[in-house]
C-alpha cells in the first residue's frame, strides 16, 4: 500500500504541466486541479518534476509525537486555563460592545487568544490526531459522554484515525 | 548613540540615523513596522528578556480535568491538525466537537475589560516565565517556541487594549484590525504586514476582522 500521496498547492502552481506528462495514472489531470487520491500511487514523480515546488508528498502514516515532560504539561495546562477564560471574557465583551472599533478589537482578541491556546495545547500533547492523548480523550468522551455530546462523531473519529502509539499509561 | 530593537518584530531604531534619542520619543510612539508599543523595545546588546525565574513561587494546580473551554480548544486544534494532513472529513468532525464544547462553556460573570487586561498581564509576568523555565529545564524547544510566539502576541494584545483605553474609538476609526491565522498576532492598519512580525507567514495568512453586519 502507498505510504504517501501527492497534494498540489494551488497558490504555488504555475501551470507548467509537467505533472500531467509524468503521472502514470492520470491522477494529476482533474477538472478542479486537486490530485485524484483514488488514482494516486504515491510514486512521487510529479513532485520531482514540478518546477514550482507546488506538489508535496503527504505521508499517510506518522511517527509517534514527542513525549512531553510532566512539569511542562502541568504548567502549560495552567496557562491554557487562563487563556480559555480570556477567550470567553473577550467573546462576551465583544457581544456587549456598542462601538464598531471596540467590537472588532475584541473579536480579534477572541480569535487571537484561541490561536495561542491551540498552539499551547498542541505542544502539551495534542499535536497529532493519531496521538495517544487525543485517542484517550475521545475514548473517555465516548465512554462517559457529557449531556448532548455528539458521541457518533467521536466514534467515527476513533474509527477513521488509528492511534499510532501504545495507548494507556506509560510504563 | 544607541540602537533599540523591537521585541516583537526585530525592527531596529537607530538613534544615530533617526536623530531623536529613543527616550525622547512620546509614549504614544509605536514600532513603524509592527505597531508594537515603545515598551516592547530594548537597547541592542541587552538580553531580549530577563531570565526566567528558576523556580516558580506558585505551586502548580492539579488540572487533570479540562474545562469545556479548554476541550473546545483541544478539538479545534486537532481539526487544524487534520486539515494539514488533508483529512477533511475528520477535520469537520473535530470542529463539530469543538462547537459542542464552545456552546457549553460557562459564561464569565460580569466580564470587564480591566479584568481581561489583568489576566493578560499575569500571563506575561508569571505564567510565561514559569512555562518557559520548565521548558528550558526539560530541553523542550517546541514549548520554548510557543512561549516566544505566545508572549509576543500577548504583549501586543496588552498594548492594543491599553491604547484603546487611552484613545477610544479614534484609535480604530477608518482603519482595519487583522489577525494572523497562524500565530494570533493582531495588527491595526489599512493593510496587513507583508510578513507576520511574530511567525513570519505572508500577508495572505492574515484575516481582516469585519464589523457587525
Amino acid at each position: 500500500m502507498a505510504k504517501r500521496m501527492a497534494v498540489r498547492n494551488l497558490r504555488l502552481c504555475t501551470k507548467d504541466c509537467l505533472c500531467l506528462y509524468v503521472c502514470p495514472t492520470g491522477a494529476t489531470d482533474t477538472e478542479n486541479s486537486i490530485i485524484d487520491t483514488e488514482k494516486c500511487l504515491g510514486c512521487g514523480v510529479c513532485a520531482d518534476a514540478c518546477p514550482s515546488g507546488a506538489i508535496s508528498m503527504v505521508p499517510l502514516e506518522y511517527p509517534p509525537q514527542q513525549k512531553k515532560a510532566e512539569a511542562v504539561v502541568a504548567r502549560a495546562n495552567v496557562l491554557a486555563r487562563s487563556k480559555a477564560l480570556q477567550e470567553q471574557t473577550a467573546r462576551q465583551l465583544a457581544r456587549q460592545a456598542r462601538e464598531d472599533g471596540l467590537y472588532r478589537l475584541l473579536t480579534a482578541v477572541t480569535k487571537s487568544v484561541r490561536l495561542v491556546n491551540e498552539d499551547l495545547l498542541r505542544e502539551a500533547g495534542y499535536m497529532l490526531p493519531q496521538g495517544a492523548p487525543a485517542h484517550a480523550l475521545l475514548q473517555s468522551l465516548v465512554e462517559a459522554p457529557p449531556a448532548g455530546f455528539p458521541v457518533e462523531a467521536a466514534r467515527e473519529l476513533l474509527a477513521r484515525i488509528p492511534c499510532n502509539e501504545p495507548e494507556g499509561k506509560e510504563p | 548613540m544607541e540602537r533599540w530593537i523591537c521585541g516583537i518584530c526585530g525592527y531596529v531604531y537607530d538613534e544615530g540615523k533617526e536623530g531623536t534619542p529613543f527616550a525622547a520619543l512620546p509614549d504614544s510612539w509605536v514600532c513603524p513596522l509592527c505597531s508594537a508599543p515603545k515598551s516592547a523595545f530594548s537597547p541592542a546588546g541587552a538580553p531580549a528578556q530577563p531570565d526566567a525565574p528558576a523556580a516558580p513561587a506558585k505551586p502548580v494546580e492539579d488540572l487533570k480535568e479540562l474545562s469545556a473551554g479548554e476541550l473546545s480548544v483541544v478539538c479545534s486544534n486537532l481539526a487544524r491538525g487534520c486539515e494539514k494532513q488533508y483529512k477533511d472529513r475528520e477535520a469537520a468532525l473535530f470542529r463539530e466537537l469543538a462547537d459542542f464544547f464552545a456552546a457549553g462553556t460557562a459564561p464569565v460573570s460580569d466580564p470587564d475589560p480591566e479584568g481581561l487586561m489583568d489576566r493578560i498581564r499575569r500571563d506575561l509576568e508569571e505564567e510565561y516565565p514559569a512555562l518557559s523555565g520548565a521548558a528550558v529545564a526539560a530541553s523542550d524547544r517546541g514549548t520554548q517556541r510557543i512561549c516566544v510566539w505566545g508572549e509576543k502576541v500577548t504583549r501586543m494584545l496588552d498594548s492594543l487594549l491599553t491604547r484603546y483605553r487611552t484613545e477610544g474609538e479614534d484609535f480604530l476609526q477608518n482603519t482595519q484590525v487583522w489577525v494572523c491565522t497562524v500565530c494570533g498576532f493582531v495588527y491595526v492598519g489599512d493593510a496587513p504586514p507583508e510578513i507576520c512580525p511574530v511567525c513570519k507567514v505572508p500577508a495572505w495568512k492574515f484575516e481582516k476582522i469585519e464589523g457587525r453586519v
